[in-house]
């Protein structure tokens, strides 16, 4: 029940098709130049990191939650690795500082009561203040071995493919052959039946944010890896971003239905226009209307009964 | 022992019932109170009149959206399409497309392309039935984004002189954006109060399926909250214009996560809450005076983004308490 109108993965003829129409049409008018190395490379490069937040903003998703906390984790986090101390400091720093978030963020959504976008709305405004204390403009330095780990290639194949790579299969294994994956997407699903069937939700909430904010942390050390400085506004978008991401992939946000396929097709939906307008020289801000009626567009083909939030 | 049909039960005495309503008095009046208190001992150059009422003046702004988006908020959706809404009013009044207009016909023409906003985020909300966050989310960045746009290529206007004496002027000492403010904002409480409209929506918020079954145009009335949001935080916006005074692409992009803050803080929630519209008033009024004091002490940019996520933070995890 891979496909099909039922599947809990939400892939669909749309949300596969709109990438294949986008690859088809920017083959079409820039052939030469798309399909070259330089080209896909770049293309890489810049989804990934995109990519490895949305594949834990799905966590969150298939629990019917979202954070949009993730960009400042991923700001925060690039300001902590181009500080003056060495790698081993700062890496686990980074990490203990996302799981710290995720915990907040998942005790409020599953203990407290608290709505996601008001937990995760607060828990942003905060982060991205504390991302401007420790880091007030761009700069900094990032060690060596973390920068060149995320601009060379490796066997031929770019080292942004191989991040990539691995964070989709880690996630794959999360979802589809570990008990937590079962058991989120149980409680996402239905909370009610999963309860009674002994599946502790609030265990498996707390566990998806956290997750989720891992997720964001590697992505923020790719990131700091590719613009080599720390700055504190280098994820703002990423939030939204990776909500639309997941969304045109087909995940549910009211939560049980969404898959890895999805999401990686949906930031390379996301990348692919992104890629395509700044082949067409579009301006910046329209790119961002844009990806704002992107967005829009990839919510209001969700089906959904609830009015509101 | 049982009660008998028709038997009531004997008064709370005096003392009980006062407590029980200040325990059930929003947030935002405790923490001004604190505030007020905290102004006493460290800053009382705060409390003095003619600071004091240019605070509540300057609270205008905020206090329109935080009413728009309480109405909001009261029937379980949610409106952050503010940051679009005000670039676009801004735009309207300051650039040199419109200056030939007469003042009441740019201010109708802002209202009106409120309303029409307000009415797309309705029709998606209601009708099409997408997540209200997305969707006004996604509003504002496009309604900024092609703002941003079009004006990349122009300086930055004036505001014209009429708003400006609107929102920043005095009539004997008293800000007149607080006077337009309190104008729209009493006469909207009292109505909520007394109207079938005011009682369709604390119905729809505290039980949507339950509303619909009973026959209440449920759509509709979200449709409207909707649309009202959007019409109060264009008077918002360009009260806001008319304190700066000077065209601007990033107007009032903090003041949708502060009027969010502000309703929590005024106790009300998403579906409801007793905190009617003098809450989020108090609410906005506390944020306001909050960030003023703060820049007294000359804390700058980052202590102000980590006293807002905290603030919603606490305000909400209180409520949450309350509610058990």
């Amino acid at each position: 029940m891979l496909l099909g109108r039922n599947s809990r993965s939400g892939v669909s003829l749309v949300t596969l098709g709109i990438p294949l129409t986008l690859v088809g049409l920017l083959i079409a008018t820039t052939a030469h130049y798309f399909l070259s190395w330089e080209n896909l490379t770049n293309l890489s490069g810049q989804m990934t990191a995109l990519l490895i937040v949305s594949f834990g903003q799905l966590l969150v998703a298939l629990v019917a939650g979202l954070d949009l906390s993730v960009g400042s984790v991923m700001s925060l986090a690039t300001c902590v690795v181009a500080s003056d101390s060495p790698l081993w400091i700062t890496i686990p720093i980074a990490l203990a500082i996302g799981i710290v978030v995720g915990l907040v963020n998942g005790s409020g959504v599953a203990l407290l009561g608290i709505h996601p976008i008001i937990m995760t709305l607060s828990t942003m405004t905060f982060l991205q203040g504390a991302a401007y204390l420790l880091r007030a403009v761009p700069g900094g330095h990032v060690p060596d071995m973390l920068a060149s780990s995320a601009r060379g290639s490796f066997l031929g194949v770019p080292d942004s493919l191989l991040w990539s790579v691995i964070c989709a299969l880690v996630l794959a294994w999360l979802l589809y052959r570990s008990r937590f994956g079962l058991h989120l997407f149980a409680t996402g699903g239905n909370p009610v039946s999963a309860r009674l069937n002994g599946v502790n939700a609030v265990r498996v909430c707390i566990s998806a944010y956290v997750l989720c904010s891992v997720f964001a942390v590697l992505a923020g050390l790719f990131l700091s890896a590719r613009i080599a400085s720390g700055d504190p506004a280098a994820g703002q978008s990423f939030g939204l971003d990776s909500v639309t991401a997941i969304a045109l992939g087909g995940t549910q946000l009211s939560g049980g239905v969404g898959g890895v396929i999805g999401a990686i097709t949906g930031t390379i939906a996301l990348g692919l226009a992104s890629n395509g307008m700044n082949l067409l020289n579009v301006s910046p801000f329209l790119q961002s209307a844009a990806k704002g009626l992107l967005l829009i567009f990839a919510i209001c083909a969700q089906r959904r009964s609830t009015v509101g939030l | 022992m049982t009660l008998e049909a028709g038997a009531s039960r004997p008064a709370a005495p005096p003392l009980r019932r006062a407590l029980t309503t200040a325990l059930n008095l929003p947030p935002a009046v405790y923490g001004t109170v604190l505030l007020l208190l905290a102004a006493l001992i460290l800053r009382p150059v705060l409390l003095g009149p003619i600071f004091f009422l240019a605070i509540v003046g300057q609270a205008a702004p905020l206090g329109m959206v935080a009413l728009g988006q309480s109405l909001v908020m009261r029937c379980r959706s949610i409106d952050l399409s503010i940051a679009g809404v005000f670039v676009v009013s801004d735009f309207i009044v300051t650039s040199g497309y419109f200056s030939s207009w007469p003042g009441a016909a740019l201010i109708g023409l802002c209202l009106l392309f409120g309303a029409t906003v307000g009415a797309i985020n309705g029709v998606l909300i209601t009708r099409v039935r997408a997540s209200a966050v997305i969707v006004t989310l996604g509003m504002s960045i496009v309604l900024v984004g092609v703002v941003v746009a079009f004006s990349n290529y122009s300086q930055p206007g004036e505001v014209p002189a009429f708003l400006r004496v609107i929102g920043s002027g005095d009539v004997h000492g008293v800000p007149i954006s607080l006077l337009i403010w309190f104008a729209i904002a009493i006469p909207t409480g009292l109505g909520l109060g007394r109207s079938v409209y005011g009682s369709y929506l604390s119905a729809v918020g505290a039980n949507p399926q339950a509303a619909a079954l009973s026959g209440i145009p449920y759509l509709r009335i979200v449709f409207i909250a909707h649309v009202v949001s959007a019409v109060f935080a264009t008077i918002g916006g360009l009260l806001l214009a008319g304190f700066v005074g000077l065209g601007s692409t990033t107007l009032g992009q903090d003041l949708v996560l502060n009027s969010i803050a502000a309703v929590i803080l005024g106790g009300i929630n998403f579906g409801g809450g007793a905190g009617g519209t003098f809450g989020p008033m108090a609410g906005a009024f506390m944020l306001t005076f909050l960030f003023n004091f703060l820049n007294s002490f000359g804390l700058g940019e980052p202590a102000k983004y980590m006293m807002q996520g905290g603030i919603i933070a606490v305000a909400a995890w209180i409520y949450a308490l309350g509610k058990r």
